[in-house]
């Protein structure tokens, strides 16, 4: 323990460069944390907030080899001398993915095994397993096996393992990542505490405008690894993008009337979709045409565990349509049962108005495009081209053909840009890419309907919006489902809301309707975003959620409107 | 940190890295090790594709990673059938063995193991086969174990076992070793 | 698909044991049995090994399949050692029922008692062995094979494997879903045993190489709580009481004797019942 005064943790002018990268992955970076301060880490997706972590943390150098210049000192000693046994007594990480992170088969197993390593005495482990699971909140996950626990329940347990090492600085990696809007506040509350207990913490996230409820003291924005803005969060709110970081909405506005915003994107062209029946409605009115897919008491269960309990739901053939629901509650499972991936145990689903039950997974795969939360899930060929043609041969396609398949999924999905694309090894690909040629894999069966599993898990805010805009884009492309816990997104481009809690559909109408009953959103784990209340206060009559830019547009539009006006009306009183 | 191009120095170095490869290895063919199916004309062996990960663990992450996967994830799998790991405890062990000889190969296919993938992958076939042939000698264990006879040994288990286990490798090992190289550049360790 | 091993035991006598004497008996057990040729001290030994099963209170119908398997298999390596060689009987006067056509190997009284000397041997292991499997928690084999004095990092090795096992599993039942969809089934259609194993690729593939990708970070993980620096301490905590030793020293001591009867008895020889010579016309 230094001085109080003395930064936890000084980086002084830091630059590293991974052993097979060619170019620098953070650049001159200065940075100093002390006792009870909160530092935000904002930027796009690779632009080296996770190596700045990993320096923090000595895992550069200590583990990642490569070219290191500068320093980084913890309580006035440089991590380049200490070992990581020392590191971890003082610094203690929550890495990006907590399912990787858990190494323990129970809960108890995983919380113990810092302090089993350290050689702390058993009975102290013990007693301190109880105090920090209920400061954790997970006090009722003792005893479970880690494997079974959900995604919010493993990022807490994760937190909570670090917990157990009580160490003096926290470095989080991207904890929001994976949970629904309630569990991530109570995350955020978790770190609070730390900070006002005289901890410090440096956290890293692409939800700003939630991260921002942890009341950072400062926030330092990374743009393709140098700092671009370092200092107070007001400053910060001054200078970011809002294209590139999810902003309250106050402060888009505040952009837009200072004509701060760029300028207008591209339409999305939704042709054919808004096309066919009148404005999609929700369900009831449209019973001339057959739902695409319908859910009627739809029940099912994994092992022991019933999942779905009656699920009761019409998707429309040319509707965009979002799933919203807190972690666990089913959604994915249903859509396994809709694809045949998973047995339904009572109930029916329909696929066209025609009973599905019989109809092989391949064959449903023709008109559902599934793609799933991780692509490296499906890829395995030597090739992109082996991947894409895959699928297509499998079903008995015409070879002839394949090209053009081909073709035409890499250019929808952007793909065709990176040269050579056809024969690089799949696997090779960032996260990013090989999301879209999983898109691509599902594109080239020619689907109706596609059904995306959390499109926008774990990318920054940019990325997941072009993504979703991409997908809505593509020409042919008669309906979409996805699965998110981006409510904003969900909102702005969905013509409908589905809600799920706990194996059921508790909503289902367009965003405007499903948002009106409170009680019912918030036992969802879901929260009003600012851009919601901004909709809900300055939003049109019509069914639309407009994102922030396109609202805060409308807004000083309509605020220019009425100037004109006055203007006019003073020079007719003059006169 | 490079593993196919692990120097001799490094071989037998135990880290957390080695540890949790080792695991991962065993873990899988425990997963993979229950789908199986009979070669046939034999009774009793049967063609397990989980035994291309013990080799290809070996050959790419060393004979320690190797021995861990054969020897625990075999068990296991026995686990899970439900014999208990220790009744043919010298199974386990010969497919341990054969892990750790395709992990010694930088000591006998140095020179394949630098150079164009297509070489890693054929070495890795072959340090695959040599692993299964020399390793699965350890099931004439079950002449004092077992009881059995010199005859039934030869014709009941090793040459089938070790026929269905050099094709397995041979088939599954280079595959793997393509799927992986691309993605260890990637990762960058 | 869930390939978590089955805890079946759970609450049983033998199960409230430290999982260290299962490991041990089980031990003890082979080398006690592998010394004996008598069929009527093995009987006794496999009567033993039943009723050490017993005190494991595994539900049967949860393990019907699993014996049904380890019987047929025990019953068809003696069978292929009888058959085949007319088992192991060096400079043992055989009394000869028939001779097997082609194989030419002869099937006598001895070899018959050798055989069901040979698969009661078997069946005793197993026996014993299936507690190991259904008896002991799975989070514990780490903390077993640690205090039974196997080094440090291949106990957690070994326990790392078992929380990998549930995990993988389920990536294996995600990604045999992502092919399915692509109008893939592994297990669907015949084909000789390379196609077979050919149409596994798919899966085995991404399967592996994504467990290895991610194992970087569970790397990281375990580097940055002090893993592997230092004496670590096992939160489970292992005491034999008394029961634990004297089952223990029970089969201790049957591994003696056995070892012992081998040099001043017959023990370790063939015993044919004369029921058998006389049939055989000796
Ligand atoms: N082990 C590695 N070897 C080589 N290059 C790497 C490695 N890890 C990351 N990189 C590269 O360094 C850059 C920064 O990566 P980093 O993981 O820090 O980004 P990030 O900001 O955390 O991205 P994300 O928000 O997607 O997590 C990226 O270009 C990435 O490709
Ligand atoms: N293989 C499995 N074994 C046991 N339970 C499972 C399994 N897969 C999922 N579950 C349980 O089923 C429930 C629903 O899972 P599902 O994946 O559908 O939730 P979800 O709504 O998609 O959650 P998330 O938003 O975290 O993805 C969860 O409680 C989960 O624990
Ligand atoms: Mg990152
Ligand atoms: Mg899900």
């Amino acid at each position: 323990m230094g001085p109080v005064d003395e930064p936890l943790v000084e980086v002084d002018d830091l630059t590293f460069r991974y052993r097979r990268a060619t170019e620098p992955a953070i650049r001159n970076l200065s940075l100093a944390v002390s006792r009870g301060e909160v530092l935000l880490v904002a930027g796009p997706s690779g632009c080296g907030k996770s190596t700045l972590i990993r320096a923090i943390n000595g895992l550069i150098p200590h583990a990642y080899p490569g070219e290191l210049s500068g320093s980084v000192r913890l309580e006035g000693r440089l991590t380049t001398e200490l070992k990581l046994r020392d590191i971890a007594r003082s610094v203690g990480t929550v890495l990006q993915d907590p399912a990787k992170q858990i190494v323990g088969a129970t809960v108890e197993a995983e919380l113990a095994f810092g302090p089993e390593n350290l050689g702390v005495p058993r009975g102290e482990i013990r007693e301190l397993v109880n105090v920090v699971a209920g400061e954790a909140g997970i006090a009722s996950l003792l005893g479970r096996e880690t494997a079974a626990l959900s995604g919010g329940e493993r990022q807490l347990l994760a937190m909570a393992g670090v917990l157990m090492m009580r160490p003096r600085l926290y470095v989080v990696d991207e904890p929001l990542a994976n949970l629904d809007p309630l569990s991530a506040a109570g995350l955020l509350a978790i770190l609070r505490a730390l900070a006002d207990r005289g901890d410090a913490v440096v956290i890293v996230e692409h939800r700003v405008e939630e991260a921002l409820e942890l009341r950072p003291d400062r926030v330092l924005y990374l743009d393709a690894g140098v700092a671009r803005y370092q200092g107070s969060v007001d400053g910060f709110l001054r200078i970011a993008d809002p294209r590139e970081v999810k902003l309250p909405f106050d402060v888009v506005l505040s952009r837009a009337r200072a004509g701060g915003l760029a300028a207008e994107p591209e339409p999305i062209d939704r042709s054919p979709l808004p096309s066919g029946p009148p404005a999609p409605v929700p369900d009831g009115s449209m019973e001339e045409e057959p739902a695409r897919l319908e859910f009627r008491a739809v029940e099912a269960s994994i092992g022991d565990y019933r999942i779905l309990h009656g699920v009761d739901a019409r998707l429309g053939p040319r509707e965009v349509i979002a799933v919203l629901g807190p972690n666990g509650s089913g959604k994915t499972t249903a859509f396994r049962t809709a694809m045949h991936l998973l047995p339904i145990t009572s109930g029916q689903i329909l696929v066209d108005g025609a009973d599905a039950k019989g109809r092989s997974t391949a064959d449903l795969a023709t008109i559902f495009g599934y793609v799933f939360q991780s692509p490296s899930q499906m890829l395995f060929a030597r090739s992109v081209r082996e991947e894409l043609v895959f699928g297509p041969r499998n079903l008995g396609r015409d070879p002839a053909t394949f090209e053009l398949l081909m073709a035409n999924a890499l250019r929808r999905t952007a793909l065709d840009q990176l040269e050579g694309i056809l024969d690089r090894p799949p696997l090779s690909l960032s996260f990013g890419q090989q999301k879209r040629l999983a898109l691509a894999i599902a594109l080239a069966l020619q689907p109706a309907s596609l059904i995306l599993d959390e499109p926008s898990a774990g990318q920054d805010h940019q990325t997941a919006e072009a993504f979703v805009r991409e997908v809505l884009a593509i020409p042919g492309l008669e309906s979409v489902y996805f699965i998110t816990h981006d409510v904003d997104l969900a909102l702005t481009h969905a013509d409908r809301i589905l809600l799920f809690r706990d194996g059921r559909i508790v909503a289902d109408g367009p965003p405007k309707e499903v948002i009106v009953d409170e009680a019912r959103w918030r036992a969802c784990n879901l929260t009003h975003t600012t851009l919601m209340q901004a909709n809900a206060r300055w939003g049109g009559r019509d069914d639309r959620f407009l994102d922030a830019e396109a609202l805060a547009r409308r807004i000083v539009a309509a605020e220019g409107a009425v100037l004109d006006a006055a203007e006019g009306g003073s020079v007719v009183d003059a006169g | 940190m490079s593993s196919m191009t692990m120097s001799r120095s490094n071989l037998w170095e135990v880290s957390s890295r080695t540890i949790v490869y080792a695991a991962i290895g065993a873990a899988l063919y425990g997963v993979l090790g229950l789908f199986d199916f009979l070669l046939p004309g034999t009774g009793n062996v049967s063609i397990r594709p989980a035994f291309g990960i013990v080799t290809f663990f070996g050959y790419a992450f060393g004979p320690i990673v190797g021995l861990f996967s054969g020897l625990v994830g075999n068990a296991i799998t026995d686990q899970l059938h439900g014999y208990g790991f220790t009744t043919y405890w010298n199974w386990s062990l010969a497919n341990g063995l054969a892990g750790l000889i395709a992990g010694l190969a930088p000591l006998y296919l140095a020179s394949w193991m630098s150079g164009a993938i297509s070489r890693r992958a054929i070495a890795g076939a072959i340090a695959g086969a040599v692993g299964a042939v020399i390793g699965f000698l350890f099931v004439f264990s079950d002449i004092w174990v077992g009881g059995q006879s010199f005859d039934a040994v030869v014709t009941g288990s090793y040459v089938p076992v070790v026929v269905a286990d050099v094709i397995t490798a041979i088939i599954v090992t280079p595959i793997l070793v393509y799927a992986w190289e691309p993605v260890k550049e990637q990762l960058g360790r | 698909m869930n390939i978590a091993p089955r805890y079946l035991g759970r609450g049983s006598w033998l199960a409230r044991r430290d999982p260290r004497v299962l490991v041990l008996v089980s031990v003890l057990f082979i080398m006690a049995a592998i010394q004996v040729w008598d069929g009527r001290i093995v009987a006794a030994l496999l009567a033993v090994a039943i009723l050490y099963y017993r005190s494991a209170q595994i539900p049967f119908r949860d393990v019907r399949r699993n014996w049904l398997a380890a019987l047929t298999l025990v019953t068809l390596v003696v069978v292929l050692n009888t058959l085949l060689t007319g088992s192991r009987l060096e400079g043992v006067v055989v009394h000869p029922f028939f001779s097997i056509p082609l194989l030419g190997t002869v099937v006598s009284a001895e070899s018959l008692s050798y055989a069901a000397t040979q698969w009661m041997r078997y069946v005793g292991m197993v026996t014993v062995g299936f507690p190991v499997a259904f008896c002991v928690a799975p989070s514990d084999f780490g903390a077993t094979f640690a205090r039974l004095g196997v080094p440090e990092k291949f106990a957690i090795g070994v326990d790392l494997t078992f929380r990998f096992l549930p995990s993988l599993g389920a990536d294996y039942q995600q990604t045999i879903d992502a092919q399915r969809i692509r109008g893939y089934d592994p297990m669907a259609g015949r084909g000789g045993p390379i196609v077979r194993l050919r149409r596994m690729l798919p899966i085995l593939t991404p399967l592996t190489v994504n467990a290895i990708a991610g194992a970087e970070d569970t790397i990281d993980a375990m580097d940055l709580r002090a893993f592997g620096t230092g004496k670590r301490t096992w939160l489970r905590h292992l005491r034999f009481e008394r029961a634990d030793w004297a089952i223990v020293l029970f089969f201790l001591g049957l591994a003696v004797l056995m070892t012992v009867a081998g040099f001043v008895s017959t023990s370790s020889h063939l015993w044919t019942p004369q029921l058998l010579i006389d049939l055989a016309g000796g």
